[in-house]
């Protein structure tokens, strides 16, 4: 339909649409008719520079160094991780930690206090998306958003990891518990959605452990967050 | 156990990386360098930050903000396309938006309010290489261009900018129709690119 329709007020759309104004869905009809009008892309293009320029109108502050300390600690953790998962082939004897490690999450489970619940939304086809809450420490609320074998972790609140410390996600296969490359910190407010890198085809479980800085290449504690598959 | 960091070219010291470009930071970043990270970080941290405070209004949700928005830029290195302008404005960009949700999301904004003089901390930002000097006499430049609109037209502009209004909201607290909305952004905005002249970003 928007492809047919000749843009009303036509140039009269990209200013608010680069000042970010319009509705999501104005904002996508505009973008298609730009691709096939040749003024309203000039036009788009001639403001666009203009509206980046905005930011630089503002009262310029320095951002806070306890800031810098966290986004770059988490930065510098995950580069050590994902240098550590570039060499793949992981010694027996850590795999042999991974099981042992099992056994205590398995006296968790056991123990555990919240009941684990799976909520189907929407019936049906493979695009849909199941919320799974997790098991978690009191203090800690978070789920597990599942849409095919992608995997996000939403977290609600969960008190800051320790100092020298991050937070780094588990995917458990077969029994053995794997490290992926997302470390974390939570935000002031407690909140974190992360990604779960790969996918969770197979998998049986995701967890979250505190890991000292740069993270571990097998658990150093117990989880804080396990989500069952 | 783990190996030492490696960089595309071999071993670059910090020093090295402070004199690449934004763009061929990227390149390592996207590599999963975190100096290079590092770099980028304190070259554009303190202008996100102004930016998301501006917004958010609260120095704990405008650091929130930024904290999402480096580390998104830190994953996904790889989207950066260099095409479509420069670093340091394709991380505003990240920025302006994830601040526009969170304001939504938070509900602070205060209606018809985008003055920033509410908010106790005022730190000058630090001031250190020729580059800032160029970047601040831009941001005097955009602060004139801006200051100079009819009052009319800098409103509108300021209120979807930096207020995170859509058009339709600012018809309505402004009692005047769409149309005018539009058009007066589109005035105000051309008003600002004709004082610029060719907006010439500075770059890293």
């Amino acid at each position: 339909m928007n492809g047919e329709r000749r843009h009303a007020g036509c140039g009269e759309d990209a200013a608010p649409y680069v000042l970010g104004a319009l509705s999501e869905q104005e904002a996508r009809a505009f973008e298609q008719h730009v691709q096939g009008c040749a003024a309203c892309r000039e036009e788009l293009d001639s403001l666009q520079g203009v509206a980046s320029a905005l930011p630089a109108a503002v009262t310029q502050r320095t951002a806070p160094a306890e800031l810098r300390d966290r986004v770059l600690g988490t930065v510098r953790a995950e580069a050590k991780l994902r240098t550590a998962g570039e060499g793949r082939a992981r010694p027996e004897r850590e795999r042999r930690g991974a099981r042992r490690w099992q056994l205590t999450l398995g006296g968790l489970a056991a123990a555990a206090v919240v009941v684990l619940l799976a909520l189907a939304l929407a019936g049906g086809s493979g695009t849909s998306t199941r919320v799974i809450r997790a098991q978690t420490r009191a203090g800690t609320l978070a789920s597990l958003r599942l849409t095919g074998a992608s995997g996000q972790l939403v977290i609600a609140s969960m008190p800051p990891s320790p100092p020298g410390h991050v937070y780094e996600v588990w995917v458990q296969r077969a029994g053995i518990a794997r490290p992926t490359d997302a470390l974390f910190s939570v935000t002031r407010a407690g909140r974190a959605t992360v990604g779960v890198p790969g996918s969770l085809a197979g998998a049986s479980a995701v967890m979250v452990t505190a890991e000292p800085d740069g993270g571990s290449a097998q658990p150093t504690s117990a989880p804080v967050i396990v989500a069952r598959l | 156990m783990f190996k030492p960091l490696r960089s595309a070219g071999g071993e670059r010291s910090a020093a090295h990386l402070q004199v690449l470009a934004d763009e061929e930071l990227m390149q390592l970043v996207y590599r999963g360098n975190a100096d290079a990270f590092e770099v980028v970080y304190d070259r554009h941290v303190d202008a996100a930050f102004s930016l998301a405070l501006r917004i958010c209004r609260q120095r704990s949700v405008a650091e929130d903000v930024v904290q999402e928005a480096f580390l998104s830029l830190w994953r996904s290195g790889a989207r950066y396309d260099h095409n479509r302008g420069s670093v340091r404005t394709w991380t505003l960009g990240i920025v302006h938006n994830r601040a526009i949700d969170a304001l939504r999301r938070r509900a602070v904004r205060e209606r018809g309010v985008v003055a920033d003089e509410g908010i106790a901390e005022r730190v000058p930002a630090r001031e250190r290489t020729e580059l800032e000097f160029a970047r601040r006499d831009e941001a005097r430049e955009i602060r004139e261009a801006l200051g100079q609109l009819p009052q009319e037209q800098s409103r509108v502009i300021e209120l979807a900018y930096f207020g995170g209004l859509t058009h339709t909201e600012i018809a309505s607290m402004l009692d005047m129709p769409i149309g005018t909305v539009k058009g007066r952004m589109r005035l105000g905005l051309e008003k600002m690119r004709a004082a610029l002249g060719p907006v010439g970003e500075v770059t890293a």
